[in-house]
C-alpha cells in the first residue's frame, strides 16, 4: 500500500474526477472512521508500544486463568492462602503444608517437585506470595477498570457540559474542578478511604470510592479544552447551518473528535489507578489483611524494613509485578499520544 | 499583570471555602456521635457526657450551621471564652497522637519543609539536564537510554522503589538510616545545647556551626530524596526532552546556527531558555507538591513530616487528625499554588496578558 | 440583467458588535465594531457580491446573516421574516432555506464522516429522506455537481479540494434552500479550478433558480458572476451598485483605489492607467475613525469628512454611494476597467 500524499491547501492541476486513492477501505476503518483507524494500524508501529501490549495481553491471561495457574484454597478465591500463622516469612521453595491448593497444571513440568511448594515465598502469617501475584492481577484489573470508566465518564460529562454549554456553567464547573484539582491526591484519597472505612466497613469500596472522587478532574480539563476549540472549527458551524439540532452536534460531530485526547489519558490513567491502590493498601488503607493485592502483599515488607535483604522476596516479586503492569499501560498509553499528536507528548 | 495578579489572589478565599466545604463535607459523613470526639481529650465515657457535646458543640444542627461552628468554634456561655474554631487553629484534638492536631503540625510540618528544601535542586536539575542532553544527542545512545529510563521510571512505584533502596543501602550495608535523627542528635536538642532557629534540622545544624549534625541529618535524609527524585527526573527527561526537540526545529535555531555562533552557544542561549518554559511549570507543581506531604515516601522511611502522620492516623482511622492536617495541606497548597502562578506571571509574558 | 422580481432578503442596519473585556472583573470596555450599520437588499435569481479587503466585516456579514453570529443590532429579514428575532427552533426550521458554503474546503468538512453522511446529514436533520431513498438522493446531488457517485463512501481526505468544495456546495444544495451566502467559496482553490467551480456556481444558479450572496476579495471574479456588487470597508457598506455600474464608474474613492488595483495582462493598458495609492493602514474596527471612516486614508478627504458619517445615499438610480465627495463625473473617465480576457 503507497504512502498517502500529504494534502496541502494549495489547489492541484488533476483533472476533476480523479480520486486520489484506489485503495480498499477494511471494514474496520469504516467503523473506526479513518482518523481513529490511523491511530489504532500507529499503535502498533513502535517496539515500545508492542513491549506494552504483550505485556498488558500477559496480564490478561494470568488474570483470566488465575483459577487455573494457582487453584483457589477458600471460597472467596481473594482470601490468600495462610500456610499456618507463624510470622516469620519463608524463602522461595518452602514447603507448603496447610491448606495446600490442588498441583496447578505447570507445577510439575516447571519444577520438577512432585510436593507443593511455594514458589515464590511466603510473607509474614505464611500467605503464599505466587497466589497474592496471580489473584492480585484480577484485583488490578477490576479496579482498576471500574476506577478510570467512572471517573473517565465523570469527567467527560462534566468537561463536555462545561465546554459546549458555556457561560455560568462553565464558570461553575471549573471552579469546582480547579478546588478538587488543589488538594493532594494520595492524601485526599487516603483521608477520604479512612472516612469511609467506619461507614462502609473494611473492603475495597473505600479507597474505591475515594480515588474515584478525586480522579475526574484531569479528564474534565481536557475534554473541555478540545470541545472549546472543536466547537468554533467549519464543520461543526456547517452542521449547525445545515439545521443540525444542538445536542447532536455535541455527540455526532464536537465528542467524536474531541474524545481521543481524554482515552489517552484514560490510558494511562489505570496505571495510575492501579499505582494508588496498591499505595492505599500499602499504608494500610483499604483491603483487609490477607486480601490478594499486591499492594497488600508489599505492605508486610513494613514490618522487616531492618531485615529486608533476608526478606527480599517480600519486595522483589510484587514490585515487579505491580512495575510490570504499570509499564505495559504506560508505553501503551504513551504510544497512543505520539500517533494521535506529537505536539501533546509532554503536555499531559 | 497586576490584573492578573490580583484576580489569582481574589481565587485565594474561594478555594479556602471550597477546599473546607469538601473536608467537611467528609466529616459529616460520620454521626453526631463519632464527631463528638472532635472536641474533647478523653472519649467521652457514658451517653450524657456525649448528648452534652453533641448540644455544645451544636452537632446536629443543620449542615451550613455546623459548617459554620466548625470553623470559628463556639463561645462559652458561661466563661465567653472561644472554644474550638478552625479559623482559631483549633483543629481538633488527636486520640492517637494524644496531642492537639496543631501540635502535630508544629512539630512535623518542619520536618517535611526540611526535605521538601533539599530535594527540590536534585530533583529538577538531574531530570532537565539528562532531558537536554537526550534532545541533544537524538537517537544516540544516550538519548535511547534516557527514553528507556522515562518509561521505566515513570512506572516504578515510590514506595517500592524506597523499599528497594532501604534494602539495598540500609538493611545489609547501613550507609544511610531511615527516620530523621539518630538518637545522639535528639538528646543533644534535648538538652538545650542545640538552639533550634528554624526548627529546621540542617539549617539549625548549620546555625550552631555543627557539622555533624548536619552531615547526620543529611544521612538520614538523602534515601527520601533520591526516593522522591527519581519519578521526577523520568518525567522531567521526556518533558525537557520533547520540549528541547521542538524548540531545536524552529527557525531561530538555524538562525543562530547560521550565523556562525557555536553550537554550545546555540543550545545554552538560545534554544534551552526557550525550551524550559513548560518545565517550569511543572517544576512549580512538583514543588509545591512536595510539601502537600509526601506520604507514601515519609512512610517507607519512618520519616516524621506531616505525611507520615496523616498516614499513622489514617491506619488508625484517627479521622479527627487526619481531616485537621487535611485542611492544613489544603490551605499549604493553595497558597503555595497562588505564590507559583505569580512567579510564573513574572516569567511568561504571555501569562500576563491573559 | 435578468428580471429579478420579489425582495428575498433584506438586510437592514445590520451590527455586529464584539465585547472586549479589560481589568479586573473583565468590565467590557469597548467593542470590536465588525459590521456597523449594513443595510442592503438581494432580490431572487440574483447574485449580489460582496467585497472589500480583509478584516472589513464580509465574513461577518454572511454569518450574522445565516444567524451564526447574533447580530447585535438590526433586522435580516427574508420574505418579511425577521431571523433575527426567532428563536433557536423557529430559526432552524428556516434553515431550509437559507445555506451557507465555506471557504476552507479542508476544515468545513468533517474528516470522521464519509460524502455520504456529509451530504445527507441536512437531510436527515429535517427528516426528509431515508434508507435507500437517502442514498438515491445523494448520488443526485453529487451528479448536481459534477462528482462521479461512485464516490459516495470516500473520505474528505481523498478529495482534492475542488472536489471537497463540491462536496460543501451539494451539501448546501440538499435541502434545495432559495438563498445561498457564498462565503470565499474559491479564494483556496488553484486558479484554474477557481473557473470551473464559478461555472458550476452560475450552472446551478440557472438550473434551480437560487439566489447567491457571494462574498469575495478577487474583484475579478466577483466581475464575472455578480449582478450587483456591494463595497465594504471596516464594517460598513461605502458603495453599491450594478455590476458593469460599479466596474465602469466608481464614485466612491474606496472603490477607485481598489479597482485602478486589479492587474490586467496587458502593457498598453498599465501605462495609460493612473494607479490610485492610499496612504497609511486600515484603522482598528475596535476604535473607527469619527466622521467617514474612510477619511484617514482617502486622498479627497478634507475637514468635512471629519463632521459625521455620510449619508449612504443614491447618488444614481440603483447606485448607492457614502461619501461627502463623490459626484457623478464627467463623460472622461478616470478609471477604466477591461473585461480580462481569460474568463468565460
Amino acid at each position: 500500500m503507497t504512502e498517502q500524499p500529504e494534502m496541502i491547501p494549495t489547489g492541484d492541476n488533476r483533472m476533476l474526477d480523479e480520486v486520489f486513492s484506489d485503495r480498499k477501505i477494511t471494514w474496520l476503518e469504516k467503523t473506526l472512521g479513518t482518523d481513529n483507524y490511523r491511530i489504532v494500524k500507529g499503535l502498533f508501529k513502535t517496539p515500545a508500544s508492542i513491549i506494552g501490549f504483550i505485556l498488558i495481553l500477559i496480564f490478561v491471561l494470568i488474570a483470566v486463568f488465575a483459577p487455573a495457574i494457582m487453584p483457589p484454597v477458600d471460597n472467596d478465591p481473594f482470601k490468600m492462602p495462610r500456610d499456618g500463622y507463624s510470622g516469620e516469612p519463608r524463602g522461595p521453595g518452602a514447603e507448603w503444608t496447610r491448606k495446600v491448593p490442588d498441583m496447578p497444571f505447570w507445577y510439575e513440568p516447571l519444577t520438577g517437585k512432585t510436593e507443593m511448594t511455594h514458589v515464590l515465598g511466603t510473607t509474614q502469617g505464611q500467605y503464599d506470595i505466587l497466589y497474592g501475584i496471580v489473584w492480585g492481577t484480577r484485583t488490578a484489573f477490576n479496579t482498576g477498570l471500574l476506577v478510570v470508566a467512572v471517573t473517565v465518564i465523570i469527567g467527560v460529562v462534566l468537561g463536555s457540559i462545561a465546554g459546549y454549554y458555556g457561560g455560568w456553567v462553565d464558570n461553575v464547573i471549573m471552579r469546582i474542578t480547579d478546588i478538587f484539582m488543589t488538594l493532594p491526591y494520595i492524601m485526599m484519597a487516603l483521608i477520604f478511604s479512612a472516612v469511609l472505612t467506619p461507614v462502609l466497613g473494611r473492603s475495597l469500596w473505600p479507597p474505591l470510592i475515594a480515588m474515584t472522587t478525586f480522579g475526574w478532574m484531569g479528564y474534565a480539563r481536557v475534554i473541555r479544552s478540545d470541545i472549546l476549540s472543536i466547537k468554533e472549527r467549519d464543520f461543526v458551524l456547517a452542521a449547525k447551518v445545515s439545521g443540525v439540532k444542538k445536542n447532536r452536534i455535541l455527540f455526532k460531530h464536537v465528542l467524536p473528535n474531541a474524545i481521543f485526547p481524554t482515552l489517552v489519558l484514560a490510558s494511562l490513567g489505570i496505571g495510575e489507578v492501579v499505582l494508588g491502590f496498591a499505595s492505599l493498601s500499602f499504608l494500610g488503607i483499604g483491603t483487609e489483611v490477607g486480601y490478594a493485592d499486591w499492594g497488600q502483599i508489599l505492605s508486610f515488607a513494613r514490618n522487616w524494613i531492618t531485615n529486608l535483604d533476608r526478606y527480599w522476596y517480600i519486595v522483589v516479586f510484587p514490585g515487579v509485578t505491580l512495575t510490570l503492569f504499570v509499564m505495559g499501560w504506560n508505553l501503551v498509553g504513551d504510544a497512543l499520544r505520539d500517533v494521535l499528536d506529537p505536539r501533546m507528548r509532554g503536555k499531559i | 499583570m497586576t490584573n492578573y495578579i490580583i484576580r489569582r489572589l481574589l481565587m485565594v478565599p474561594l478555594l479556602l471555602v471550597g477546599v473546607t466545604l469538601i473536608i467537611f463535607g467528609m466529616l459529616q459523613l460520620l454521626g453526631p456521635v463519632e464527631r463528638s470526639a472532635l472536641y474533647v481529650k478523653d472519649f467521652p465515657k457514658n451517653d450524657k457526657q456525649v448528648q452534652g457535646i453533641i448540644t455544645r458543640y451544636g452537632l446536629d444542627k443543620p449542615f451550613l450551621t455546623q459548617y459554620g461552628i466548625w470553623l470559628v468554634g463556639v463561645k462559652d456561655p458561661v466563661t465567653g471564652e472561644r472554644d474550638g474554631g478552625i479559623l482559631f487553629g483549633d483543629f481538633g484534638y488527636s486520640r492517637t497522637a494524644s496531642q492537639d492536631v496543631i501540635d502535630i503540625v508544629k512539630n512535623r510540618f518542619p520536618n517535611t519543609v526540611d526535605l521538601a528544601l533539599w530535594t527540590v535542586y536534585p530533583m529538577l536539575s538531574v531530570g532537565i539536564w539528562l532531558g537536554v542532553k537526550a534532545a541533544v544527542n537524538q537517537n544516540k545512545f544516550i538519548d535511547q537510554a534516557a527514553r528507556v529510563y522515562s518509561i521505566i521510571g515513570t512506572s516504578f512505584p515510590t514506595f517500592v522503589f524506597g523499599l528497594l533502596l532501604l534494602m539495598l543501602l540500609y538493611a545489609g550495608p547501613q550507609y544511610f538510616l531511615p527516620g530523621k535523627m539518630s538518637d545522639w542528635v535528639s538528646q543533644l536538642i534535648f538538652s538545650g545545647e542545640f538552639k533550634q532557629y528554624t526548627h529546621l534540622l540542617s539549617i539549625d545544624a548549620l546555625l550552631n556551626l555543627r557539622f555533624d549534625v548536619f552531615w547526620d541529618a543529611l544521612r538520614h535524609m538523602i534515601m527520601p530524596i533520591l526516593t522522591l527524585s527519581y519519578i521526577n527526573w523520568a518525567t522531567y527527561v521526556r518533558v525537557t526532552r520533547s520540549s528541547m526537540l521542538e524548540t531545536l526545529r524552529m527557525d531561530y535555531v538555524t538562525t543562530a546556527r547560521a550565523k556562525g555562533l557555536s553550537e554550545n552557544t546555540v543550545i545554552n542561549q538560545h534554544a534551552r531558555p526557550n525550551a524550559m518554559l513548560p518545565i517550569v511549570t511543572m517544576a512549580g507543581s512538583s514543588i509545591v507538591g512536595l510539601l502537600g506531604g509526601v506520604v507514601l515516601t515519609e512512610t517507607v522511611f519512618n520519616y516524621p513530616g506531616i505525611g507520615k502522620a496523616a498516614a499513622d492516623a489514617a491506619g488508625q482511622l484517627d479521622v479527627v487528625t487526619v481531616l485537621g492536617l487535611a485542611i492544613f495541606s489544603g490551605a499549604i497548597l493553595i497558597f503555595a499554588n497562588l505564590i507559583v502562578d505569580v512567579v510564573y506571571a513574572f516569567i511568561d509574558p504571555r501569562v500576563r496578558l491573559a | 440583467m435578468s428580471n429579478h422580481e420579489e425582495t428575498l432578503i433584506r438586510v437592514e442596519d445590520l451590527k455586529v458588535h464584539f465585547p472586549i473585556y479589560r481589568g479586573v472583573i473583565r468590565r467590557q470596555v469597548g467593542s470590536v465594531k465588525a459590521v456597523d450599520g449594513v443595510s442592503f437588499q438581494v432580490k431572487k435569481g440574483e447574485t449580489l457580491g460582496l467585497v472589500g479587503e480583509s478584516g472589513c466585516g464580509k465574513t461577518t456579514t454572511g454569518r450574522a446573516i445565516v444567524q451564526l453570529y447574533k447580530p447585535t443590532a438590526g433586522h435580516v429579514y427574508f420574505r418579511d421574516i425577521d431571523l433575527v428575532s426567532l428563536k433557536e427552533e423557529p430559526m432552524r426550521l428556516m434553515r431550509k432555506e437559507i445555506q451557507m458554503i465555506f471557504q476552507d474546503p479542508y476544515a468545513s468538512l468533517n474528516p470522521r464522516m464519509t460524502v455520504r453522511d456529509i451530504i445527507a446529514e441536512p437531510l436527515l436533520a429535517f427528516g426528509m429522506a431515508t434508507g435507500k431513498e437517502l442514498d438515491t438522493r445523494v448520488k443526485e446531488l453529487m451528479r448536481l455537481v459534477r462528482l462521479d457517485p461512485d464516490f459516495i463512501y470516500r473520505f474528505p481526505h481523498e478529495f482534492s479540494g475542488g472536489q471537497r468544495q463540491r462536496i460543501g456546495i451539494a451539501r448546501a444544495l440538499a435541502l434545495n434552500p432559495a438563498f445561498i451566502v457564498c462565503d470565499e467559496p474559491i479564494s483556496a482553490l488553484d486558479v484554474s479550478i477557481q473557473a470551473q467551480i464559478i461555472n458550476l456556481f452560475e450552472d446551478l444558479q440557472k438550473e434551480l433558480n437560487l439566489t447567491y450572496l457571494f462574498i469575495a476579495h478577487d474583484l475579478s471574479m466577483v466581475r464575472h458572476i455578480s449582478d450587483r456588487v456591494a463595497v465594504m470597508y471596516l464594517g460598513i457598506i461605502v458603495e453599491l451598485a450594478d455590476r458593469n455600474e460599479i466596474y465602469n464608474n466608481p464614485l466612491h474613492p474606496y472603490t477607485q483605489a481598489l479597482l485602478s488595483a486589479i492587474p490586467v495582462p496587458d502593457p498598453e493598458h498599465y501605462r495609460r492607467r493612473s494607479r490610485i495609492v492610499l496612504e497609511g493602514d486600515v484603522p482598528s474596527p475596535a476604535n473607527p475613525p469619527s466622521g467617514c471612516r474612510f477619511r484617514t486614508r482617502c486622498p479627497k478627504a478634507d475637514e468635512e469628512c471629519e463632521k459625521g458619517r455620510p449619508e449612504f445615499r443614491e447618488i444614481l438610480p440603483g447606485h448607492f454611494v457614502e461619501c461627502f465627495k463623490a459626484e457623478v463625473p464627467s463623460p472622461l473617465k478616470e478609471v477604466t476597467f477591461e473585461e480580462n480576457s481569460i474568463l468565460k
